[in-house]
């Protein structure tokens, strides 16, 4: 996303007179357009967002906030466990989306490299689950790596095990979940940048010497910046939030920030200490978002 | 609270969904303007129910239906959680009967969110006297109950080696190599640190921070011994990934129909005693109905066939004798033969302490990863 900005800018730079000139022979149509998606943002997310700002700042009455203004809801989110709680929310984010874009590269590569003529297949072919139920998804996975389950039946079968497994509500299988069900959201973006990378230079690059490897590490890679941002925006920044699969496949332990945050709101009815943690969680979104846009900066000029 | 033990991975979406949106109160107080404006058109003639998903016999709806002309309109929650902040918002006022846990009815109450009971208009005389005027709401003034459960343990006594009586037996055989990673606790706090509370002769009612915070350190230094406090499937109990396991009775004879080894026994010295109940939304629109429809639950053939439909127990007196042969297990339904009402508590909701409670459980789960 950061990526197509990038490229986009020095043109649209151009374009943007053009478009401001014809914006007042404009069709009433294009505002009503343009007005539709700003009207549904700003009610259904701005709004809100708004709250719960807001809501941050005030104090709780159970299942109320009396409005105010104090910090303490956010010395108590940044405090101790639940600053723990959020370092480790960061630290898996960043394990789990490493992970994703280390299986995710390699597929995205064959993709963009060896399918040509079925390339639309094999795309459709990775987009395939995500036309089931997330939650279907998950729960099909439990029944996989579950005691007497198909990974078990399999992996006994082949002398890799011996006996029951018990992968199960351990971390090792909230990161296999994990990376299964990001993975698509992270191949697409790489299949799009690595597609886009001129064969020509790879090509120059081999008959100046360096070996395939080098070529890869030195052209293709660098050149593959802004998909490798985006795939790592695409997938940590919803697993910051995520409790789903922790809850299914790692047995809710070692509890992550989307669990606390929910805790607060659900259990405790603590809005303003969940809301607090919420616009935390939404900092540490707005500071990784950052970070990648900066990565990708200047890339205009290096990919054309 | 305690059905999120037998609910399964179906609740998830809508709890994460809030916590995702991290904007709870505000959506419900936007939706709310919707509902609002439906009220005002409702006709009677209509019933609107907030409840657990598929806690009525079909059949009983259908012949309530055919009876009065009226369908009810059914939402459902995925734990009480869920409940009370929706009823606690704008968006609740549309409903006519909901069904909350025993342990949120007083915190409903003092919101102001429910009506009281007339009384002339119900019968409860043929309801069990060890479920009426209990603490969370003396006298019934706002609560009918709908059906109840306990909060027990499931084992394998192979596994285990021995027999479980207390909660110290449960404590002590979770240490046990072979044990050890393979239980499963539930994920509400005071179900967690209740247990330790009661073995210190402590009423998980009346306590302070100070005990609650004593207590949970038994938990947090047991968590490593957890292997799950997400939703019990009864499989991993059949297959043995789970040898030692809190939940409530219809799981536990759920379990022991697949595996007639495990054994079930509600410890000592306290236990758990939920109860859900209907209760009348302030300003319902369409009282007349719910109370309508309230009579003809309390009968005493429609509470034999939900007790047979929910798997959890209706609310009538002298129930068990009433329930057919051809039931399997029945007096699972009912906790075993012998549970005492003497030595079960139900946990009412303080706002003091329940904030305590469940940032206890979220560290405890923490200290199992």
């Amino acid at each position: 996303m950061t990526a197509d900005h990038s490229i986009l800018s020095k043109p649209a730079g151009g374009k943007l007179a053009v478009g401001r000139f014809s914006l007042r022979a404009g069709s009433i149509s294009d505002h009503i357009l343009a007005g539709i998606p700003t009207i549904w943002l700003t009610v259904f997310f701005l709004a809100p967002l708004g709250f719960t700002v807001v809501f941050s700042f005030g104090r709780s009455t159970f299942g109320g906030v009396e409005l105010g203004f104090t910090l303490n809801n956010y010395a108590t989110a940044l405090s101790g466990f639940y600053g723990a709680a959020f370092l480790r929310t960061l630290l898996f984010a960043a394990t789990a989306s490493g992970l994703c874009l280390l299986v995710a590269f390699p597929v995205a590569y064959f993709i963009a490299r060896h399918t040509s003529r079925f390339r639309l297949l094999a795309i459709t072919l990775v987009l395939i689950p995500y036309f089931s139920s997330f939650l279907i998804r998950v729960m099909s996975l439990t029944m996989l790596m579950s005691r007497e389950g198909l990974l078990e039946k399999v992996l006994n079968t082949l002398h890799l095990h011996a006996g029951p497994l018990d992968l199960l509500d351990t971390q090792t299988a909230v990161f296999i979940g994990i990376v299964y069900a990001y993975l698509p959201i992270a191949v697409v973006p790489l299949v799009v940048v690595l597609d886009r990378i001129p064969k020509a230079l790879t090509e120059a690059s081999r008959d100046l010497g360096a070996t395939r490897w080098e070529t890869f590490l030195l052209v293709t890679l660098p050149l593959s910046r802004p998909g490798i941002a985006t795939a790592i925006m695409l997938t940590a920044v919803p697993m910051l939030g995520e409790m789903v699969i922790p809850k299914l496949l790692g047995g809710s332990r070692g509890v992550l920030m989307g669990q606390a945050l929910s805790s607060q709101y659900l259990q405790s009815q603590n809005y303003p200490l969940g809301s607090a943690m919420a616009v935390l969680v939404l900092l540490g979104v707005a500071v990784i978002v950052g970070l990648l846009a900066w990565i990708t900066k200047g890339f205009a000029e290096v990919g054309r | 609270m305690t059905r999120i033990l037998c609910s399964n991975g179906s609740s998830l979406t809508r709890r994460s969904m809030l916590g995702l949106l991290g904007a709870a109160p505000a959506a419900a107080s936007l939706t709310s303007i919707g509902l609002g404006a439906s009220r005002a058109w409702a006709a009677t003639g209509q019933l609107n129910i907030y409840s657990w998903p598929d806690y009525f016999s079909t059949a009983d709806l259908d012949a309530y239906a055919k009876k009065t002309g009226v369908t009810p309109n059914i939402s459902t929650y995925d734990s009480d959680d869920t409940m009370f902040a929706k009823v606690n918002s704008p968006a609740g006022s549309g409903f006519d009967i909901v069904i909350p846990g025993s342990s949120w009815i007083k915190q409903l109450a003092a919101k102001g969110l429910l009506e009281e009971i007339d009384h002339s208009k119900l019968d409860l005389g043929s309801l069990d006297p060890h479920l009426l005027n209990r603490d969370y709401d003396p006298g019934n003034k706002y609560s009918i109950p709908k059906d109840w459960g306990l909060l027990g343990v499931i084992y394998n006594p192979e596994a285990v080696g021995g027999e479980i009586k207390t909660w110290e037996d449960f404590f002590q055989a979770g240490e046990k190599p072979g044990v050890s990673g393979k239980i499963r606790m539930s994920d509400s706090g005071w179900e967690t640190i209740g247990p330790e509370l009661w073995l210190e002769g402590k009423d998980w009612n009346t306590v302070g921070e100070a005990d609650i915070r004593k207590a949970a350190e038994r938990l947090k230094s047991f968590a490593k011994h957890v292997k799950s406090f997400s939703g019990l499937d009864v499989n991993s109990l059949a297959n043995g990934a789970i040898v030692l396991a809190q939940t409530n009775q219809a799981k536990a004879r759920a379990a022991i129909g697949l595996n007639p080894k495990l054994k079930w026994v509600v410890p000592g010295p306290m236990s758990e005693l939920w109860v859900d109940n209907y209760v009348l939304i302030k300003d319902a629109p369409n009282l007349e109905q719910a109370y309508d429809f309230l009579a003809f639950q309390l009968r005493p053939e429609i509470q034999l066939a939900e007790t047979e439909y929910i798997g959890f127990p209706a609310p009538l007196a002298g129930l068990r004798e009433k329930l057919g042969a051809d039931v399997k297990d029945a007096d699972l339904i009912f906790g075993g033969k012998d549970v005492d009402f003497s030595k079960l508590t139900s946990f009412v909701v303080n706002p003091e302490t329940v904030g305590f409670y469940s940032q206890l459980q979220t560290e405890i789960q923490a200290a199992a990863g």
